[in-house]
């Protein structure tokens, strides 16, 4: 076994080598038996990464301890789902599984049926080049096959807190947008390699980069969804370095996907899309590297081995490599650029969203970097921390709302200024009833207030869009509602599908706004049958009870829970003492209606009769992860859409070469 | 001056806008990362700012109040240079024996580090490769490698 899996990482390095030879001298030789070796060696790198994934996946399911990943993160009476998916708990099987993700988007591409176009050997080669460091790194920093001096009776076991459906997906979603990105970058500095300014690898690459981003907002969802429900802070993102590691590449993507439709229609921006893809792509190793090198302090509990400067080394090798490639093309991108006709038109919208999006993407690398920066020059690090980014992020957040608003109204090209207006009324006029209604109720916050009702604004925007949509379309071709809506859909999928994932970020907004405006937090001693009172609800302790389950001591409290002075029935906050765990883990309880989440945690108890709690009232938070639901729906709709368009036009572009 | 170059002043203009914003709202919000001992040591200089500093937890110094909702600790750094703590808070989870705690509040003038906020270190197992020898020395080791 050991020697298997050792002799398909060597061999990993050698085929993704040769891979990389076999397309240079096929390009330089114009030899098309050289670039079909290349092919062959791709094929052999899915191979042998599959046969490492598979013989990892073997001995993590078979419990074979002698091998140090398997004794480090299972354990024997660990369930068989999480013993699988330990595969990517630690540093060298995510270096396998990022490894296999990369070869398998490699042979899709390479064996796609734009096999032929002439893009293709410099794509296979770069991504190849990402393969052979990840093979070398897991040899030199980070080996799934290490063996153990002596053979453990049990494995360490698996951190109880990870023990949760959100820890399955959440590392592997986000592994699937990171590398996912390394596809639209290699057809971008294929494509400026061969001098072809035309936007062909941006069609080529455009669900690439759809779905890589598609995983990264999954990622991130998931990762809040598993911090609110498992870590009992009462939240679900706390700009920690790590976190704001995956969410810069989220930013400059989402940029990247308005701007790109720019340069499809017009030919526009395309030295500012081709800095995008290759500016996201290096924030996926910057990320991976600030994860592994422990330069920053974080709760994360990150190996300050080797590996980060690994990472380090490739970003910077990519990144001279990049800038060589677009400064030695600038000319020729310079002179294929065509200028924007008017001022108020939906291009210049979207360089202002571009703008917001990057800019908000330097704020989070600013902040990010600072206690590095700041012991540079001063000698100290200082952490800037949540109250930074909340205060940077929310006008920054908040003009994208706006902005979200106001676009869909703008037309392309020479937008006039009666006709936005006249469409912008309702939808303006929405938002400031919104905000209305809120001062009336009584609602504190200008900030938040105007936050929430720019969000309506944006909604309403879209809702009209699709209103106006489909009522022209049932005047024209006497459909039902349904199936108008249905329709207008379909014929246009990547635009609706877009407006789908926009109503999804303003349930998000709503979600973020409300539960930082108005969180409600008590934390609280009580005797057996004493109250807590917190926002609408009342909670009364009834007692304390231990027991047992499958070897695991669970502690739990009895609440019964009134809200408005109606029983509502009982929350049972626990704290779980795992086999395998020194401390216990606290299980959260939840109680959500359609406005809030009551939040029950609990902390420490004296004795049976005296318990500890922290109670919170988190308004709106269930919507954070309804709007993500719909942006799935939404980008999972523009992706399967916009395909008639592209290969129509590449089949053109073809047939005159 | 074309209507591309104006867009592109205008546009960078907004750029520096947002950046000027992001610098300014910096120095109020940060926290002075230091060492255990730097604090022990200059605790008067610090006397007022807002520090972010960590060790290892000396589980056999946890005192609760359940009443006061008070929790007291002790941790220590490499040259085992002791930082006693006071939190008006509950235990984070895993809060043991040698687990790295990292504590954010001020320093007053007797001493004792008045914790407005208290973690553990993620006491995941999940990207942390020198976890798996799970002991104390080599949380030491990680800590001292940290603080290089």
């Amino acid at each position: 076994m050991y020697l298997i899996g050792n002799i398909t990482l060597y061999l990993g390095i050698v085929i993704a080598a040769y891979t990389i030879i076999a397309n240079v001298i096929g390009i330089r030789k114009q030899n098309n038996k050289w670039i079909e070796s290349a092919r062959g060696g791709v094929l052999s790198l899915l191979f042998v990464s599959l046969i490492a994934s598979f013989l990892l996946l073997y001995l993590l399911g078979t419990s074979q301890f002698q091998f140090e990943y398997v004794a480090a993160y299972t354990s024997h009476n660990l369930p068989m789902v999480y013993k699988l998916t330990a595969f990517w708990a630690g540093n060298a099987g995510s270096l396998l599984l990022w490894t296999v993700l990369l070869s398998v988007y490699t042979a899709m591409l390479v064996f796609s049926k734009e096999k032929q176009n002439s893009m293709m050997p410099y794509v296979s080669s770069i991504l190849s080049l990402n393969i052979l460091f990840f093979f070398v790194v897991m040899i030199l920093g980070g080996n799934p096959f290490a063996m153990t001096e002596t053979i453990p009776a049990d494995g360490k076991g698996l951190n109880p807190m990870l023990q949760h459906p959100g820890m399955i997906l959440h590392p592997v979603t986000l592994y699937l947008g990171y590398v996912g990105l390394a596809v639209p970058f290699a057809f971008a500095i294929g494509a400026l390699i061969l001098r072809r300014m035309d936007a062909e690898w941006i069609k080529l690459t455009r669900r690439w980069t759809i779905t890589a981003w598609l995983f990264l907002t999954l990622g991130n969802m998931i990762g809040g969804w598993w911090a609110y429900l498992e870590l009992g802070w009462g939240g679900y993102w706390a700009w920690d370095p790590v976190e704001n590691a995956s969410f810069l590449p989220w930013l400059t993507v989402s940029a990247f996907l308005h701007s790109v439709m720019i340069q499809e229609r017009k030919g526009m921006l395309k030295t500012w899309n081709i800095s995008l893809v290759i500016l996201s792509y290096l924030l996926t190793l910057f990320g991976t590297f600030l994860v592994r090198s422990g330069v920053l302090t974080s709760v994360h509990a990150f190996g300050s081995g080797p590996l980060g400067t690994y990472f380090l080394i490739f970003m910077a090798f990519m990144m001279l490599f990049s800038i060589y490639i677009v400064i030695s093309r600038y000319q020729l991108i310079k002179k294929e650029s065509i200028p924007i006709e008017s001022y108020f038109s939906k291009e210049s919208s979207f360089l202002l969203n571009n703008l917001i999006l990057v800019a908000g993407a330097f704020a989070v690398f600013w902040g990010t970097m600072y206690p590095l920066i700041s012991e540079s020059l001063k000698g100290t690090k200082i952490n800037v921390g949540a109250p930074y980014f909340n205060s940077v992020m929310a006008p920054i957040l908040l003009l994208l709302l706006l902005l979200m608003a106001v676009c869909p109204l703008i037309a392309w090209q020479k937008a006039t200024v009666d006709r936005f207006l006249k469409n912008a009324i309702w939808p303006f006029a929405v938002g400031v009833l919104a905000a209305i209604i809120l001062v009336v109720v009584g609602v504190k916050g200008t900030f938040a207030i105007i936050g929430l009702a720019s969000t309506v604004f944006m909604f309403a925007t879209h809702v009209q869009e699709f209103l106006q949509g489909t009522r022209a379309r049932m005047k024209a071709t006497k459909e039902n509602i349904a199936k108008a809506i249905y329709k207008l859909t379909r014929k246009n999928q990547r635009r609706y599908g877009g407006y789908i994932v926009h109503i999804g970020i303003a349930l998000i907004a709503i979600g973020v706004i409300s539960s930082h405006a108005y969180p409600e937090d008590i934390l609280k001693t009580v005797e057996r049958g004493e109250n807590i009172a917190i926002g609408d609800y009342v909670l009364t302790f009834n007692g304390l009870t231990e027991q047992t389950e499958n070897g695991n001591g669970i502690v739990t409290a009895d609440l019964k829970v009134d809200y408005n002075g109606k029983n509502v029935g009982s929350i049972n906050p626990e704290k779980i003492f795992y086999e395998t765990w020194p401390e216990p883990s606290t299980e959260v309880a939840i109680k959500t209606n359609w406005k809030e989440d009551l939040y029950v945690v609990l902390s420490s108890w004296e004795n049976s009769e005296k318990i500890t709690l922290q109670v919170k009232v988190n308004p709106f938070v269930s919507w954070i992860w309804i709007g993500g639901g719909i942006m799935v729906f939404g980008t999972a709709i523009a992706l399967i859409g916009g395909r008639t368009n592209s290969t129509g036009l590449l089949k053109a572009f073809r047939a005159g070469r | 001056m074309s209507k591309n170059q104006k867009i592109i002043t205008a546009l960078s203009l907004m750029a520096a806008a947002i950046i000027i914003m992001t610098f300014a709202s910096m120095p109020s919000a940060g926290s002075k990362e230091l060492t255990i001992s730097d604090v022990m040591a200059n605790a008067e200089k610090y006397d007022g700012d807002y520090i972010m500093t960590e060790g290892l937890l000396n589980k056999e110094t946890v005192q609760w109040n359940a009443d006061k909702i008070e929790l007291q600790f002790e941790i220590y750094d490499e040259n085992e240079t002791k930082l006693p703590v006071v939190y008006k808070g509950v235990q984070p989870d895993n809060f043991t024996e040698d687990v790295i705690v990292i504590v954010e509040g001020f320093i007053s003038k007797n001493g004792v580090f008045e914790a407005e906020k208290v973690m553990t270190k993620c006491p995941s197992k999940y990207e942390g490769e020198d976890m798996e020898n799970y002991d104390s020395e080599m949380h030491k080791e990680i800590y001292k490698d940290a603080q290089e």
